[in-house]
């Protein structure tokens, strides 16, 4: 099966099959170009280029890089398990619940050094559990994670005190004030620490996809999941190995969140699925697996992150569900136009 | 495989006479765990084996039930619908805009268009259903998958409920007819008439279900869409049909919960499409073999409805039911998977 449209393979080159790879390749940034003009020229008025309040200033960069943490980390893994042909639902209460365990350590006195991997541990023992329910019990991964999703967000809300709606500062026991160090203090350019493991990571899992056999052997997965294993691959433990990935960057982006607002919020990872979904699905992955970037996934993510910061300075908040809901259909359309080969 | 053993129940010859089909086996034996459930909830709850109580039970859930039945349907053809719980939302915030006296007030959320009830419900169905077409529209001719356009979908209804909204609710200025059906109930008794429609409807998609060739058709499509499609099948026509039906189920409930509380709330029916699929699950839905019954889902509705209310009963705290959900659906699954491999060997 040939599941990328830009093998040359073709015996006579189609001239028009080119110009869509090349708008395939590109479309993304431009994109982005676009919706950053746009915000950046519409409120010209009322503020100065690059002036304070404007969207391109540096603390809006900043602000909205900082905000991105979380989006930017999962989104990168959730490509790799999207190539892969699966789908992970509980990203968003994953992400909860570990912002909420993170926060409880914190709150009750454990240092930064040992909460940071307990968490990480906890991200792998859930990833791990997606990945049983889909790949030994075989149960439908959507609905596998949908189950995962709600124990995850019921977990996370048992663990907040009841009358509380996160774990915070309470009397008598107040939030150490470093838990800001992670994700919002500066480290460089204004940026945390959090964004600077973020870009790591991303580069790491950018290498992943590209160079290493795992991204080959996702792709495979993904492809046809019969030839795969019939030329030798175990797919069990390669896509248990993605989702185990996925729960390990949820806890980073648990833990980056949960820094950022000083708080374990049950809720904070509410929709994370879907940001995710938009971010790969603008980054050019195909839904049913088999291609995709892990690098345009970032690129897909910066879009939805300008959006919403952008959108939130022009018009009231009550239209950012169906904002996101159109982005996430042209999203779809896109995807469909340019990522699919065309049926036969 | 599942029509197989249907056909064949029609035709009874030989050896194979008086063989259930694995449909039936599967409601029977969530009747059963019903029955078992409802047992060990009866023992350890106080005044649970109350008749009020049992009552309760199966009238409480109506409106998943009603949302449950276009969820099924489209669960046995393969797909998901996660639509519903923004449907539910747009149509009832849509049905009081419409309805709200036009120019009444200074206040925008207390001025809508002013027409009359019955127009007003009519076109709030309607917008139900171009939800339903855009769902199929996505899924049936762009072949997405259900599960990603019915969660795009879904924001976009209920972003747009907020939007009309304002992000909270509309409840001023509505004529009286506004708040009847939802409230009425069926003269000398306390049932509502909510609960009738869910009644009528379980009963009508039963035999749809059983009874009908589109009905019969939606299981050949879920047990093999090419086969289906080869012999005759229309099948892009039938998951539309099934979409916008499951749309309008969603619109009706959303019509009937905004005329019980004489408000449309924008953050209605949060979750409920989850319980929908929750129930189908319950119910012994198949999402990967044309396997299925609204029957079923209505067993799995009760289940559900035991379940969490004898949490409720036990002093739970509220925070418990998703992962009571979770878990229910999660041993649910794996019952049924193992009374299937089990049976008659």
């Amino acid at each position: 099966m040939n599941s990328t449209s830009q093998k040359p393979t073709r015996v006579t080159p189609d001239r028009s099959r080119d110009v869509r790879a090349t708008i395939k390749k590109y479309y993304i940034y431009v994109v982005l170009l676009f919706i950053v003009f746009v915000f950046s020229v519409v409120k010209l008025g009322e503020v100065e280029m690059f002036g304070r309040g404007h969207f391109l200033s540096p603390d809006s960069v900043v602000n909205m890089l900082r905000t991105a943490v979380p989006v930017l980390t999962l989104s990168g893994a959730f490509t790799l398990l999207m190539i892969s042909g699966y789908i992970d639902l509980s990203v968003g209460s994953a992400m909860s619940l570990n912002a909420v365990v993170f926060a409880l350590m914190i709150l009750n006195g454990v240092p930064f050094l040992l909460a940071f991997p307990i968490t990480l541990v906890l991200g792998v023992i859930l990833g791990a559990i997606n990945g049983y329910l889909v790949m030994k019990l075989r149960i439908t991964p959507v609905i596998a994670t949908l189950v995962t999703l709600l124990i995850f967000k019921g977990l996370a809300l048992l663990i907040v005190p009841d009358g509380s709606s996160a774990i915070k500062s309470i009397p008598g026991k107040p939030m150490p004030e470093w838990i800001n160090d992670y994700a919002r203090h500066d480290v460089l350019l204004g940026l945390p620490m959090a964004f600077f493991v973020a870009v790591a990571l991303i580069a790491v899992l950018v290498i992943v996809q590209r160079k290493t056999i795992l991204g080959k052997y996702a792709a495979a997965v993904g492809g046809n999941r019969t030839a795969a294993e019939l030329s030798g691959i175990n797919a069990v433990k390669v896509v248990w190995f993605l989702y185990i990935l996925v729960g390990v960057f949820a806890a980073l982006a648990g833990m980056a969140r949960a820094s950022y607002m000083s708080l374990g919020d049950p809720l904070s990872g509410d929709n994370m699925e879907l940001t995710c979904i938009i971010a790969v699905l603008l980054g050019g992955t195909a839904f049913s697996g088999g291609e995709g970037s892990v690098a345009k996934t970032m690129v897909g993510a910066l879009i939805v992150i300008s959006i919403t910061t952008g959108l939130m300075t022009v018009i009231p908040a009550y239209w950012q569900t169906v904002a996101m809901g159109s982005v996430l259909l042209i999203a779809v359309v896109l995807n469909h136009l340019l990522v699919r080969e065309p049926a036969k | 495989m599942n029509v197989d053993t249907k056909l064949m129940q029609k035709k009874p010859t030989g050896s194979r006479m008086g063989k259930m089909s694995n449909e039936t086996f599967i409601t029977l034996f969530m009747i059963v765990m019903l029955i078992l459930v409802f047992g060990i909830a009866a023992l350890v709850v106080p005044n649970f084996y109350l008749p009020q109580n049992m009552l309760n039970l199966l009238a409480n859930n109506w409106f998943i039930v009603i949302v449950g039945i276009g969820v099924t349907f489209l669960l046995v053809t393969g797909n998901f619908d996660m639509s519903v719980g923004g449907v539910i939302a747009l149509t009832g915030v849509l049905s009081v805009y419409f309805c709200q006296g036009a120019n009444v007030s200074q206040n925008v959320l207390a001025n809508g268009l002013g027409l009359p009830y019955g127009v007003a419900v009519a076109l709030a169905l309607l917008c139900a259903m171009g939800v339903g077409g855009l769902n199929a529209f996505f899924v049936a001719r762009l072949k997405v998958p259900s599960i990603i356009v019915t969660l795009g979908t879904a924001m976009l209804a209920r972003g747009i409920a907020q939007v009309i909204t304002q992000g909270a609710q509309r409840n001023t200025s509505l004529p009286d007819v506004f708040g009847f059906i939802g409230t009425m109930a069926i003269p000398a008794t306390t049932i509502k008439i909510s609960v009738l429609v869910m009644l009528i409807l379980v009963f009508v998609a039963f035999i749809f279900e059983k009874k009908t060739v589109p009905g019969r058709r939606t299981y050949l499509i879920g047990a093999n869409s090419e086969a289906a499609r080869l012999s005759g099948v229309k099948v892009t026509r039938h998951l539309t049909s099934l979409f916008i039906l499951s749309a309008l189920l969603a619109g009706i409930t959303g019509i009937l919960l905004a005329s019980e509380f004489k408000a449309g709330v924008s953050n209605r029916a949060t979750g409920y499409e989850f319980d929908a699929l929750v129930v189908a699950l319950l119910g012994g839905v198949s999402i990967n073999g044309g396997r299925g019954s609204v029957l079923g889902m209505f067993v799995g509705a009760i289940i559900l409805s035991v379940v969490t209310s004898a949490s409720t009963g036990l002093l739970l705290s509220p925070d418990w039911q998703f992962i009571l959900k979770g878990s229910v659906t999660f041993i649910a699954i794996l019952a049924q998977r193992f009374a299937l491999e089990h049976r008659k060997v």
